[in-house]
């Protein structure tokens, strides 16, 4: 029936606006199936309106998606490959568990004996067995998404879009829900799309992951790529806990720069990208990257990977202790080192060498 | 809440011989307050109704007694026929209004941004400004004879002869009915909304889920505690209120309300008590039904 060789979702040039707000500008995206991919992004960004439009509950402004290789412009969600799970409220109050799971496909004209045997499958694989004669206000708000996911699956649709569905959730129960999902994905074998603007939930569950913010499609990767190597500075601000420095690149030496950064020199990689001397450069280091050494008045080593600053203020976390430091500039820079606070930490404002792998810290152009 | 109350006026029990702290004792008549008002001005006239309507009927009064007098003049007579007629049209009119109101409570909730939700709701009861009585009367000038509406259907050449049956017929009562009631239902209906989950209708969008369906399945099991409190509300009043078939109605086309009305006008007061208890034992089994089926008390707390 589908095209096995096209990938599940293609985007094409799709823009969505309402009157002056543009909520999706020109984004292009492939995204194959049997993949767990995750829009992540800032609330208001644009995602869980690319998500409606895949589902079909929106139409696009401009440009088109393919599902399986097929134009869905002008189909209802009901006649897509796509089920919606929402993120909560969605159930039917009245029907007990077994009815709300049961109703697509009654609603499709299936035999009774079919429906009871589907469901009952389908409930298998969420866990819910026993609570089939439930009705949604009798179950926990786990529970209930356990069976928006159970009458989305029962549908045999081949794109699960999820729509923030952890985000009525309690932390703890979130990310045992996060791990429930992703097994069940590998189960059931689909294309799973899932919105969320928590980067753990995106982490945990991602094959891909894609970040929308202010409606622009801004970088596409795998998770561990995302978190590791940001190709734009705003992956970086948004993923991890990354300091965002600004420089001024001095001197361009091949693969290699030297960029001013309140004050000191530091030699960059230019990872292939452009570079001119007196361009104004973005800077971005994880903070668990970066080590805070005491600097008794020692002249600092100009090594060209490491700065100086002087101590503002740790925060203890429990895991990890932030260690707070302010550079001549007035930027804030924070190292993160696993360890106790117990340990004798700088006097506020004493000076302190922050200091770094090469390959840690990332070039961007604006 | 009541239970909750009693307890804690209960639990200073051990310290009885301590004056009661004042909030305690505001606590105390917070409770009790409304069950008094109610005994004395609610449950008293209604059994004194009951009783009066046995009573025997003198000239200008009644005396104590026991007579089915009464019961035998209302159920042997016109006013039977024109009780149950008047049943019938409130009916009728229930009908209308649910047809024309529900839709409308559906639109506000599902198409009316949520922060304006209210605002629309209030646009409805501006009528409720202007006096029922002027309301109803200003009917008439549109429906009479030579009224607005035949003068303009005249010509616009629609009809030749003007509509009679619009006026001091029950259709006029309808009429009226429809208009003073209407809002009822909307309310009602705005409320029995509250009960349908946010998402459902894009769930049955991705179910492929049928208008016809879509209503029948999912909004009116669920809003149906609300569709009936609306509408016994309009039923009670078509029944009741004297004001509409008084204005709007004629022979015939009279309800409960103006034929207990009618009744004190002839001092027969017993009559009148006799209507007014029959009156209230219909919405009694009306209400006790209703309950049966949808539990009333899921009307204010439509999402526990």
């Amino acid at each position: 029936m589908t095209d096995q060789t096209a990938p599940a979702v293609e985007v094409r040039n799709l823009s969505k606006s309402y009157g002056d707000f543009v909520a999706l500008k020109d984004v292009n995206l492939t995204i194959a199936a049997g993949e767990y991919f995750v829009l992540l992004g800032p609330s208001g960004g644009g995602k869980t309106t690319l998500l409606r439009t895949i589902g079909g509950f929106q139409r696009p402004t401009s440009g088109e998606i393919l599902l399986h290789g097929k134009s869905v412009g002008h189909l209802p969600p009901d006649k897509r490959p796509t089920t919606m799970v929402f993120q909560a409220y969605a159930l039917f109050p009245h029907m007990t568990v077994l009815q709300n799971v049961g109703y697509g496909l009654k609603v499709a004209g299936l035999p009774k004996a079919q429906i009871a045997e589907k469901v009952d499958q389908a409930l298998e694989q969420v866990g819910l067995k026993q609570f089939e004669k439930r009705k949604p206000h009798e179950l926990s708000g786990g529970q209930q998404q356990r069976v928006q996911l159970a009458r989305a699956i029962v549908l045999d649709r081949d794109i699960l879009l999820l729509d923030e569905p952890l985000a009525a959730l309690d932390a703890q129960l979130r990310k045992d829900m996060c791990l429930e999902l992703k097994h069940l994905q590998e189960k059931v074998g689909i294309t799973f799309i899932h919105v969320t603007h928590n980067q753990e939930e995106a982490m945990t569950v991602a094959d891909r992951i894609a970040l929308i913010a202010t409606g622009d499609l801004v970088e596409v990767g795998r998770a561990r790529d995302i978190y590791r190597a940001p190709e734009k500075s705003f992956t970086a601000g948004f993923v991890g806990e990354n300091n965002i420095l600004k420089g001024k690149a001095l001197e361009v030496n091949g693969t290699a720069a030297t960029v001013d950064v309140a004050g000191s020199k530091l030699r960059i990689d230019t990872r292939g990208l452009l570079v001119q001397a007196g361009q104004e450069l973005i800077l971005s280091i994880r903070s668990e990257c970066v080590a805070l050494e005491h600097a008794e008045g020692a002249e600092p080593p100009a090594d060209g990977m490491s700065i100086m600053g002087s101590y503002d203020e740790s925060v203890y976390l429990g895991l990890t202790t932030s260690h707070l430091v302010r550079l001549p500039d007035g930027t804030e820079m924070i190292s993160r080192v696993i360890a106790d606070a117990d340990e004798t930490l700088p006097q506020n404002g004493a000076p302190v060498r922050l200091h770094w792998k090469p390959s840690d810290i990332r070039m961007h152009i604006q | 809440m009541t239970s909750a109350l009693s307890n804690a006026t209960g639990g200073v029990t051990p310290a009885k011989s301590v004056p009661l702290a004042s909030r305690e004792r505001l606590a105390y008549w917070a409770f009790r307050a409304p069950l008094i008002f109610m005994v004395l001005f609610f449950a008293i006239p209604m059994a004194m109704t009951v009783v009066f309507s046995v009573f025997e009927r003198t000239m200008f009064w009644m005396e104590p007694g026991f007579t089915l007098q009464a019961y035998e003049n209302f159920f042997f007579s016109a006013r039977l026929t024109n009780f149950l007629n008047s049943m019938k049209y409130s009916l009728i009119s229930v009908v209308i209004c649910f047809i024309l109101g529900f839709p409308i409570a559906v639109f506000v909730r599902k198409s009316i941004p949520l922060v304006a939700q209210h605002r629309v709701v209030l646009l409805f009861i501006l009528p409720f400004m202007v006096s029922e009585i002027i309301r109803v009367f200003a009917l008439r000038p549109v429906l009479q004879r030579n009224g607005l509406l035949n003068t303009t259907l005249t010509n616009l050449g629609i009809i030749d002869e003007p509509i009679t049956a619009l006026l001091y017929t029950h259709t006029g009562v309808v009429i009226g009915e429809v208009m003073s009631f209407l809002p009822f239902i909307i309310f009602s209906g705005f409320l029995a909304m509250e009960a349908v989950p946010k998402f459902i209708f894009e769930v049955c969008d991705d179910l492929g889920v049928g208008p016809w369906r879509r209503f029948k399945d999912v909004i009116l099991p669920l809003a149906a505690p609300g569709i009936f409190a609306g509408s016994v509300f309009i039923f009670v009043n078509g029944l009741g209120v004297a004001l509409l078939p008084n204005i709007l109605g004629g022979a015939g086309a009279v309800n409960a309300g103006l034929i207990a009305t009618q009744a004190i006008s002839a001092l027969d007061f017993p009559l009148a008590m006799a209507v007014s208890a029959i009156m209230m034992a219909t919405l009694m089994t009306l209400l006790w039904i209703g309950h049966r089926l949808f539990d009333l008390t899921k009307i204010l707390t439509p999402l526990s």
